[in-house]
């Protein structure tokens, strides 16, 4: 579950203890300075919108989804939380017909905050397998109006199912005197939220996630199925967000449909992306600031006020210092923040990483190098009779390739040969009107892509496709990581030993949207043979590269391909590159495969400088 | 009338220029042939004002356009027939025209797209059609149309024979000559490179970015090394 | 039968309006794949301005020029202070600062306005009914519904007979390509902000109308509903998004006369269950528009 126990358990647990006093220990300060009761009801709320926007962190970030239903998920914790904890007395009060004959029940508070998690975690799944339905990756649009829909639709179900919920103007309470009073509780779920939120974030489930995150058809192609991972993350992130919604009911001391509805969805994300969305520090960060902002703005919003001794008297700047001016700072906050600085304030900065890189890690020593394996001379990779034609056009006729283990079969032709059209047909992204293809006999035609690289086949990017906000480190990590569950019976090689195949341990902490181009192209290399494939499926590799960088990279191709034990299928414009590596050559024009042999029988083939050059002799 | 001097798109990205030159002069008919990779296309979309730059300049009509909007570039006279062709595919053929001379009055529009139903009667047939429904070659020649429809004073087409049958081939070829008779300024990225040559006034070759070669079109044919010089071998 | 054509008529009424915010909601999604939950306020702000306009008093003669043209103008001034400076960021950026307009507008409104409804009247007319055999239709349906079918044969001959028109539909297709042909992006961009407003104005005029109040979060539900709509017709289709916000309007007033009394005021919450369906089972929406994966 966690590829390291120091880096991605110890350190968590430090960092979140620190960002939990620190958060905690701020508030006590600013409630100690003021000493008043409006100072520390201040702190309680803070508290708890922390609880929630981690809460929300755990799925936003992760997944890069815009959830605006996670409210939603509150108020459905929030109502059940308080028709069980409320006591059958005032329940008669409010909702004397409730169904289900929730009026005459009564539950401890912590038992009902536990149905309240379960009931809300079941409608989860719902939602869940609705967003899995419509495509959900990060970004999409789609995905975000189901959760905005789910935040309407709890809205008005609590507003016009009064038997239930009191209604709109009703609504629950508690009796006088029995509305959470100590912190305990709050400072109990606060720290586990943070924890929860910070190990998932370190752990198998949440690096994948983040790797879908990043670049959704790039980590298919690693096996991970991101659909899963959101799963995984949705419902841990809306654990944390009922447990906390149940608090703040109990803490507020009754429910309405509008505690829970656009106003507090705008404040939640608002805190969550002026912090840094993609960071548990930044959901943390941003509740405080936020918190600070708005309790600025409310008080000048009142008649001015004293900061240490000078006098801030409003009344010349009326007409800005105004009451409900908070609401206006949140609007502002989140357009500026969008304009200016969409990452948030700490973009994807995590205080414990930070930490275990400047004193956790200890010096590093280089791994083992690693020898090179056997090849696997019995696997084979066969395409046949693979026939694809969009509209009437026929992209492909006929073509097919074998590859033997260990062998490094290379593709050329002219642009608009059907090359791409083949690569996108074994990969899973284009389906073939006829045709198999197989390794070892076991056929993967028509499997998710996905299901392809845990089979064997695992590609590159032509335009590169890497997960920029993860390290170089955590980018073979998920490989590695998808490669110890599904390629078992291969050599799952060390993943730092294999940075330093690479030539990459020395930018081994670096994101890989820092990396330069040549570095990038190894980091992709590496990635791939991460996964222990059978065959390596390399879609222009030298794309954008000069002469001389083409001629390291057959090396590093060589090498890395003899490191994991993989066959190489290798498709490239460049001549030369591609004679220099393949043991073999396939030919493609018009679709179809006119020549294949090894690179001196290819090169001398009339038909392949005719193909190349388009000569109009040799027809 | 073209000018490309020290063209370099940034370092590391995909299909990059370094340092790449060229002239194109008026009534000229210039090849830009390369294995693909080569940035071919990269060359002709930063000319066009689609790709930003990171040095270099390029002068067209005595104006520098260097890092200008691509629509500020067309309105100067220079038209691209983009890879792939990208006509509209869900508008017809006479909106897909239409299109093509935005800039133009609807006096002229009237009269140009007469000129055009002239040089490529195919399309007439089809003048109510979604242009999706079209042939490869039918859209080649709709997407050339497209482009002429601005009045350009340099027309650049990129792989206009990309994915058509040799007889289609041939027909995009007679159409570079017809156009050529017309006194018409062309800049044509090619794959098929001798067929390119033979056409072509002057060509360059382009590989990994840079330009290897240059001459008029029978010097490069007659070069030996050609084969070798165009994919590196 | 007389029931279910009565409830057609006024499901179309409804559906008409809807139709209207989506079709504007579409038209900038399609050319800057913005989806605007900023849409609601061109009709918050015209709102304001329609009780401005009664304690000044004027007459609907007057304030039905006012909303359309204060809905255009502020969706223009909102494209050029916001969206204009989020062009081609990402889709998460750009509906969180859809939102981020949308609360700032509302918020505004709350500052200095306050939170209080603030009420004018209907038109006289509204109320009024024609009797058809034993159907009894509402005028202001029958008036939506016209004005509706007239708006979107003239969108459909801006759209299909005009430069403009070919303009916005080339750029929506392929927005490089369109400037290769000389599409002024800017101008382009604008023009889709200003139908969009004008569309929602038009629109506007028969929500206020039926409202007959205004209040800081009264766009809420015009952009929710105009962006539902939009996605139950399929994001990217200016069909989809007339038949998405037409289907919509049908549903609510269908379903609310086929279900129970008991539950009849949870009418939203069932409609919002059915396009969830809808999504599980169609997720590009009614008339879907294929999304193709690049790599």
């Amino acid at each position: 579950m966690f590829p390291n126990a120091r880096r991605d358990i110890a350190f968590p647990i430090v960092g979140s203890i620190v960002l939990f006093l620190v958060l905690f220990g701020g508030g006590l300060l600013y409630q100690t300075i003021l000493g008043n009761g409006s100072a520390e009801r201040l702190v309680t709320t803070m508290l708890i919108d922390a609880i929630i926007v981690i809460g929300i962190q755990i799925y936003i970030g992760n997944t890069g989804i815009l959830s605006f239903g996670h409210i939603g998920f509150g108020a459905i914790a929030g109502y059940v939380f308080a028709v069980y904890a409320i006591s059958p007395e005032e329940k008669l009060k409010r909702i004397p017909t409730a169904p289900f004959g929730l009026t005459d029940t009564q539950v401890s508070p912590t038992v009902a905050i536990l149905i309240a998690v379960a009931v809300t975690v079941v409608f989860a799944v719902i939602v869940g397998i609705g967003l899995a339905r419509s495509g959900a990756q990060s970004g999409s649009v789609a995905a975000t109006v189901i959760t905005l829909a789910l935040l309407f639709v709890t809205h008005e179900v609590a507003k016009s199912w009064p038997e239930l919920t009191g209604g709109n103007r009703g609504g629950i309470s508690f009796g006088i005197g029995e509305s959470l009073k100590g912190r305990l509780p709050i400072l109990g779920l606060l720290f586990a939220a943070m924890l929860v939120a910070r190990l998932y974030g370190q752990s198998r489930s949440g690096k994948l996630a983040v790797a879908a995150r990043e670049d959704n058809l790039a980590a298919r192609a690693m096996g991970v199925n991101p659909l899963v991972q959101q799963m995984v993350a949705l419902l841990l992130s809306v654990v944390v967000v009922s447990g906390g919604s149940s608090l703040r009911v109990w803490q507020i001391g009754s429910i309405l449909p509008d505690r829970f509805f656009f106003d507090y969805a705008m404040l939640t994300l608002v805190m969550l992306i002026v912090g840094g969305r993609n960071s548990v520090t930044g959901a943390v960060l941003g509740v405080a600031v936020m918190t600070a902002a708005r309790e600025l703005a409310r008080r000048l919003g009142q008649d001015g006020f004293e900061v240490f001794g000078i006098g801030l008297d409003g009344a010349p700047l009326d007409w800005v210092f105004r009451e409900n001016l908070n609401s206006v700072v949140l609007g502002l906050a989140m357009v500026a923040f969008m304009i200016w600085r969409p990452t948030g304030i700490l973009e994807d900065w995590e205080f414990d990483q930070w930490l275990y890189k400047t004193v956790g890690r200890g010096d590093e020593v280089e791994p083992e190098r690693l020898t090179e394996l056997d090849s696997v001379s019995e696997t084979a990779f066969v395409a046949s009779g693979i026939n694809v034609s969009f509209g009437g056009f026929k992209a492909l006729t006929d073509a097919g390739i074998t590859a033997n283990g260990g062998e490094i079969v290379g593709i050329i032709g002219p642009n608009g040969a059907g090359k791409t059209t083949f690569v996108n047909v074994i990969t899973g992204m284009v389906e073939p009107q006829s045709g198999v293809f197989s390794i070892d006999e076991e056929n993967l035609s028509g499997k998710a892509s996905f299901d392809l690289s845990r089979s064997g086949l695992v590609r590159t990017f032509q335009n590169l496709r890497l997960f920029g906000a993860l390290t170089v480190r955590e980018n073979i990590e998920v490989a590695s990581l998808v490669a110890s569950e599904h390629r078992a019976g291969r050599a799952v090689r060390d993943v730092d030993s294999l940075m330093l195949e690479a030539g990459l341990w020395d930018h081994r902490d670096r994101r890989a949207r820092e990396l330069d181009y040549g570095n990038s192209r190894r980091l992709e290399l590496a990635r791939a043979a991460a996964m222990a494939p059978s065959f390596m499926l390399l879609d222009e590799p030298t794309s954008g590269m000069s002469d001389s960088e083409s001629i390291t990279m057959i090396e590093q191709v060589r090498h890395m391909a003899a490191t994991v034990g993989a066959g190489v299928i290798v498709i490239d414009h460049d001549l030369g590159f591609i004679t220099g590596i393949s043991d073999r050559i396939y030919v493609f024009d018009q679709g179809e495969v006119i020549a294949d042999g090894t690179p001196e029988e290819v090169q001398a083939n009339p038909y392949v400088q005719a193909a190349y050059l388009g000569s109009a002799a040799i027809t | 009338m073209l000018e490309v001097s020290g063209l370099t798109t940034a370092y590391g990205a995909i299909n990059a220029l370094r340092d790449a030159n060229l002239t194109v002069g008026e009534g000229e008919v210039v090849g830009l042939i390369g294995p693909n990779g080569a940035g071919k296309t990269t060359l002709l979309g930063s000319i066009a004002g689609l790709l930003p730059i990171s040095a270099g300049a390029i002068h067209f009509d005595g104006a520098d356009i260097t890092s200008t909007a691509p629509e500020k570039i067309l309105r100067s006279g220079l038209a691209l027939v983009p890879e792939h062709r990208r006509i509209f595919s869900d508008m017809t053929v006479e909106e897909n025209l239409k299109i093509g001379g935005i800039t133009t009055k609807a006096s002229e529009r009237a009269e140009l797209l007469d000129e055009m139903v002239e040089l490529f009667p195919v399309l007439r047939d089809k003048w109510d059609t979604p242009a999706g429904y079209m042939s490869g070659g039918e859209a080649q020649q709709l997407a050339i149309a497209r482009a002429l429809m601005s009045k350009p004073k340099l027309i650049m087409m990129d792989e206009p024979s990309l994915g058509l049958a040799p007889i289609l081939v041939d027909l995009v070829f007679e159409l570079l000559d017809t156009l050529r008779s017309q006194g018409r300024t062309i800049l044509v990225v090619e794959q098929n490179a001798t067929r390119m040559l033979e056409v072509a006034d002057r060509a360059y070759v382009l590989r990994s970015g840079e330009v290897v070669a240059d001459g008029t079109g029978r010097e490069l044919l007659e070069r030996s090394d050609l084969f070798d010089t165009f994919v590196g071998g | 039968m007389a029931e279910l054509l009565q409830n057609l008529i006024d499901g179309l009424g409804r559906g008409s309006i809807y139709a209207l915010l989506a079709l504007g909601v579409a038209v900038v999604f399609g050319i800057m794949h913005l989806l605007n939950f900023a849409h609601g306020e061109l009709i918050t702000i015209p709102g304001y301005l329609t009780y401005w306009a009664f304690n000044n008093g004027w007459s609907w003669w007057t304030v039905v020029p006012l909303i359309i043209v204060s809905a255009v103008i502020s969706s223009l001034l909102i494209e050029r202070v916001a969206f204009s400076r989020v062009r081609g960021a990402k889709d998460f950026t750009m509906l969180l600062t859809s939102f981020g307009v949308h609360f700032i507008v509302s918020a505004g409104f709350l500052l200095y306005i306050g939170a209080a409804v603030k009420p004018y009247p209907r038109p006289g007319w509204f109320a009024d009914t024609i009797s058809v055999g034993s159907l009894n239709i509402e005028v202001f349906d029958l008036v939506v519904i016209g004005v509706t079918a007239v708006v979107l044969a003239a969108t459909t001959w801006l759209l299909q007979r005009t430069m403009f028109g070919l303009a916005l539909r080339a750029a929506a297709a392929d927005f490089d390509t369109a400037r290769l042909m000389g599409v002024n992006s800017d101008s382009v961009i604008r023009g889709a902000f200003a139908l969009s407003g004008l569309l929602a104005g038009i629109a506007g005029v028969f929500w206020i109308m039926r409202e007959g109040q205004v209040t800081p979060t009264a766009g809420i539900n015009p952009m929710l509903q105009g962006v539902l709509a939009a996605l139950i017709g399929g994001l990217g289709s200016l069909r989809g998004a007339v038949l998405g916000g037409l289907v919509l309007g049908l549903a609510e007033v269908l379903l609310r006369s086929w279900l129970p009394v008991g539950i009849q005021n949870l009418t939203t919450g069932f409609v919002f269950v059915m396009i969830a369906l809808l999504f599980i089972f169609r997720p590009g929406g009614l008339l879907s528009v294929p999304q193709v994966e690049r790599v």
